[in-house]
């Protein structure tokens, strides 16, 4: 369980980016990259099964112990509505703080740190109901279209209703 | 500032358990437990609440204070008797001791005469057996701890005039001139005139002071005449001396010295005896003759007594011997003539002792002795913040986890090749399992603390609706995570008041129909499994139901069409913003009281039920988490995923093959336990999961939930038993139906605590829906 610590980098790095400058952590689901803010990553460790949980919706994968503290693990992939991850030793998990819970998301792999301009950043094309709910923004990446992710809309609705 | 701030917050902390210690005692002095012990818990009690407003400067409360202080004086001593009246008023005053330490703490202010007649009952009946001794006031008197014995020596002389010698009795005469100590030597005029580089040594006079203080009486006096104008005033000149005397009884001019001892040569001391009768003596031990020739009226055996060695050895040997001797007996004497008057046994020290070095002499007053008492068994507590305790919880969890993962990959292989590892394990078990506990109890507190504070609300409640009421409070010992003890004061408030405003009935109509006329509210705290009962029931009129559904109706919380149960129909009261009560009081009424119960409870992972019987009273019942408490549990698998059952809730396990299950009309299926019925929850079907084995060969766990209703939980394997910690699903999820939170197990998995109660009824919900 090669775990990363990517706190200590923090600091160093947003010294360097400037205000206008964005730093993300790029993953990948499939083809697509997605990108969540750096400073709200955690950790990035190999996932390693979780405890299912009952009554939950299928993008909740479960719930993992993280260093005594219980985390619960959103599968990115169902939560687009493309059906659960079968995931394997090398699917990657990333830890975020989003408010002040922690979460996981299960994603396929760790890309890349991108620094991207906060004007490139564009609205979420109207469309899709489920990109507009689970994106903040697109951004162009070396001609890469990088999603980026709203956390809060992807922890919510995981209860079962009713 | 930010120092006296932090004093202020633990001196208010301080306060809050005091009061809650008063509540208790006057608990049980209502009860005609009168005792002196109780008598003098009330009376420490005050007198540091008093202590430390003095210390802040909360002037009304230091009043109030020692006003009711001086009357539990009386009390405690016994010149006032404890009468059922007295301890009315002392609640009362207690109450409005509270009602101080709360403006303190708010900055509000309270009117200035608040409490005023309490304070002049407390006069009346203090005068009444005082007669006119002394005054009293409301003054801040935050004296020194340090009191001085006097101890008069001159009564030798008294007794044997003729053998005065002339110089002798000007010395006394001298000092009968200084009224407050009849002692004869020990006033000092000290003259002090710091130089510049004192200052620049970063010397503070005022400590100097302070330590004059602690050797005596002191008086101190700044000569300001040489401080220039303003114009001529240079920053870091020196122009302020003093003038200090100094009252002791037995003090020298070594001790005195020795106070500026790290000053000198920074400044200029002279050290002056008073009256001059005195000086030649006190200086040079210069009357040898006549203390030798009437040794048994030596002039000042204190002082003798009080030479510090280098004087002694100065003066001539032979005439040391004799008035050392009659020092001595002299002092020997008036102190067991004195003995009877004084209230503080004096140390004998002050008598036998030589040398007395300058601190020495502090004989504690009688109160400081019992204070000093008190302080030393209050040392036994510390205050740790709470974040460090949690911190230290969550460590020992994971050494709980580490230890049994440990344990666990210890093989039959291993074990028998490693005799000394597994004894060392054995050890390690044990003592872990100490430690668990240990820390698990640091946490714990019982409910006395939040139930204290219930009383109070009671009687006010009570006299603001003109109603009688009774508060009964029930296994307050009842220990639960200070987390939770938080978070339980406002429900419980709320609660009261509700029973007291809408369930308790009027002194008449509880007549009327045969009650009695006290309304009774019991408070009770138990512990049920992995759970804590807090139970608030009251003897009133129960739960108008007919209001509360026209009301829901009315605001559009329930439908029309729907007729709900009865039970339903109880619980619309924590519907938010809903209240029954026909005017808004300033009790309750405005509809947040029931409502915030619910969300605090919920919040800390708890639920909220209600009873009714209409005309006879309710019962709102809180269940609460034990958080992070261990709990011990039955390890089950369901599907893949292991699960645990808190083992207190269990009654019996049973295979499923030797089970008798019987359906019913509903389709749900029932068991069969010793001619009794048990509804069944098949765990993998309500919970979605992949049974994994044949219905044979499955288990049946028999559970008890809230009470004594079973219910039999179907489960695919029992591994066995184990303790695990609680951890929150909350704190990074949200709350899962059927599942009361989590734990990690020894492989470092997580498993989930089956939440029975809550399987239950939602099965009965859903069997209803």
């Amino acid at each position: 369980m090669e775990a990363l610590s990517l706190r200590e980098d923090n600091g160093d790095r947003s010294a360097v980016v400037g205000h206008n400058t964005l730093q993300l952590i790029a993953f990948s689901i499939g083809e697509q990259t997605y990108g969540v803010e750096i400073t709200t990553v955690r950790e990035i460790r190999a996932w390693n099964g979780a405890t299912p949980l009952p009554n939950t919706r299928e993008f909740v994968r479960g719930v993992i112990n993280l260093r005594g503290t219980i985390v619960p693990i959103f599968d990115l992939r169902a939560r687009f509505g493309d059906g659960q991850t079968s995931p394997t030793k090398n699917h990657v998990v990333v830890v975020m703080s989003v408010g002040d819970k922690w979460v996981g998301i299960l994603v396929d792999a760790v890309s890349d740190i991108l620094t991207v301009n906060r004007e490139e950043i564009h609205n979420v094309p109207e469309g899709n109901a489920i990109d507009t709910e689970l994106l903040n923004g697109i951004v162009t990446h070396e001609s890469r279209m990088v999603g980026l992710i709203d956390l809060h809309a992807v922890v919510t609705g995981a209860k079962l209703d009713g | 500032m930010s120092d006296l701030d932090d004093f202020k917050a633990t001196y208010f902390d301080e306060c809050s358990e005091l009061m809650n210690e008063l509540e208790e005692q006057f608990a049980a002095i209502e009860n005609g437990e009168r005792d002196a012990d109780r008598l003098n818990a009330v009376f420490r009690a005050i007198h540091s609440i008093k202590g430390g407003a003095g210390a802040f400067g909360f002037s009304g409360l230091v009043g109030f204070a020692h006003a009711y202080e001086t009357l539990l004086d009386y009390v405690r001593d016994g010149r006032v008797e404890m009468t059922d009246d007295v301890v009315t008023l002392c609640i009362r005053a207690n109450d409005i001791v509270a009602d101080h330490i709360n403006a303190a703490q708010t900055g509000e202010e309270l009117a200035a005469d608040y409490g005023a007649e309490e304070k002049q009952r407390f006069d009346a009946i203090a005068r009444g057996q005082r007669g006119d001794e002394d005054e009293w006031s409301g003054e801040i008197i935050e004296e020194f701890d340090i009191e001085f014995t006097p101890v008069r020596v001159e009564l030798a002389v008294e007794e044997e005039p003729e053998a005065v010698v002339e110089a002798v009795a000007e010395a006394e005469a001298d000092t009968f001139e200084a009224p407050p100590m009849p002692a004869v030597p020990g006033h000092w005029e000290v003259r002090f005139t710091p130089f510049r580089q004192l200052y620049s040594r970063a010397n503070d006079p005022l400590l100097l002071f302070r330590e004059l203080g602690a050797l005596g009486e002191i008086n101190v006096k700044a000569i300001l005449t040489d401080v220039p104008a303003l114009s001529d005033f240079e920053p870091f000149g020196v122009y302020c001396s003093w003038e200090i005397s100094l009252f002791a009884p037995d003090l020298t001019e070594a001790a005195i010295r020795e106070v500026f001892e790290f000053v000198d040569g920074d400044c200029r001391i002279e050290v002056v005896p008073l009256g001059s009768g005195v000086a030649p003596a006190a200086k040079s031990v210069a009357a040898p003759a006549p203390v030798a020739a009437a040794p048994v009226v030596a002039p000042k055996p204190a002082d003798l007594l009080a030479l510090t060695e280098d004087e002694v050895a100065a003066a001539p040997a032979a005439s040391i011997a004799a008035p050392a001797r009659a020092a001595e007996e002299g002092a020997g004497l008036s102190f067991a003539d004195l003995a009877s008057e004084i209230v503080a046994a004096a140390p004998p020290k002050v008598v036998a002792a030589p040398v007395p070095k300058p601190a020495a002499p502090k004989p504690p007053a009688a109160e400081a002795g019992e204070e000093g008492g008190n302080r030393s068994v209050g040392v036994q507590s510390i205050r740790v913040d709470l974040d460090k305790v949690d911190r230290v919880v969550n460590m020992v969890s994971e050494l709980v986890i580490t230890q049994s993962m440990l344990t666990q990959q210890m093989d039959e292989n291993l074990r028998a090749r490693y005799t000394e590892l597994v004894r060392g394990l054995e050890v390690l078990a044990q003592t872990t399992r100490g430690l668990q506990d240990s820390v698990m109890a640091i946490r714990a507190q019982p409910v006395k603390s939040v139930f204290s504070r219930m009383p109070r609300l009671v009687r006010e409640l009570a006299t603001k609706t003109n109603k009688k009421i009774k508060l009964e409070t029930i296994g307050e010992n009842t220990e639960i995570d200070k987390t939770v003890i938080e978070q339980l004061s406002d429900p419980l408030t709320h609660m009261i008041r509700n029973s007291a405003d809408h369930g308790i009935e009027d002194p008449e109509k509880r007549k009327a129909r045969g009650k009695s006329e006290i309304g009774t509210i019991r408070l009770s705290a138990e512990q049920a499994g992995g759970n804590i009962l807090i139970i608030v029931e009251d003897d009133g009129n129960g739960i108008n139901r007919e209001r509360v559904l026209q009301l829901a109706r009315d605001k559009g919380l329930v439908a029309p069409d729907i007729t709900p149960t009865d039970e339903q129909i109880d619980q619309l009261i924590f519907a938010p913003g809903f209240s029954t009560a026909e005017a808004v009081s300033d009790i309750s009424g405005r509809g947040v009281g029931m409502d915030v119960v619910l969300s605090n409870i919920k919040k800390i992972g708890g639920s909220v039920h209600v009873r009714s019987w209409t005309g006879k009273g309710s019962r709102v019942t809180l269940r609460l988490p034990l958080t992070l408490a261990v709990l011990d549990v039955m390890l089950v698998k369901v599907g893949e995923s292991p699960y645990v059952v808190p083992l207190s809730s269990i009654v019996e396990t049973m295979q499923c093959s030797g089970a008798t299950f019987e359906r019913v009309p509903s389709g749900g299926q029932v068991l069969q336990v010793r001619g009794e019925y048990v509804q069944v929850i098949d765990v993998a079907q309500r919970f979605a999961m992949h049974s994994t084995k044949a219905a044979d060969e499955r288990f049946v766990v028999l559970c008890e939930s809230e009470g004594s209703q079973k219910v039999a939980l179907v489960v695919d394997d029992i591994i066995g038993q184990q303790q695990v910690v609680i951890k929150s699903l909350e704190e990074n999820f949200e709350q899962v139906e059927g599942i009361a939170g989590g734990t990690i197990l020894g492989d470092g998995n997580v498993a989930l605590i089956v939440d029975v109660q809550g399987l239950r009824t939602t099965h009965i919900h859903q069997n209803a829906a």
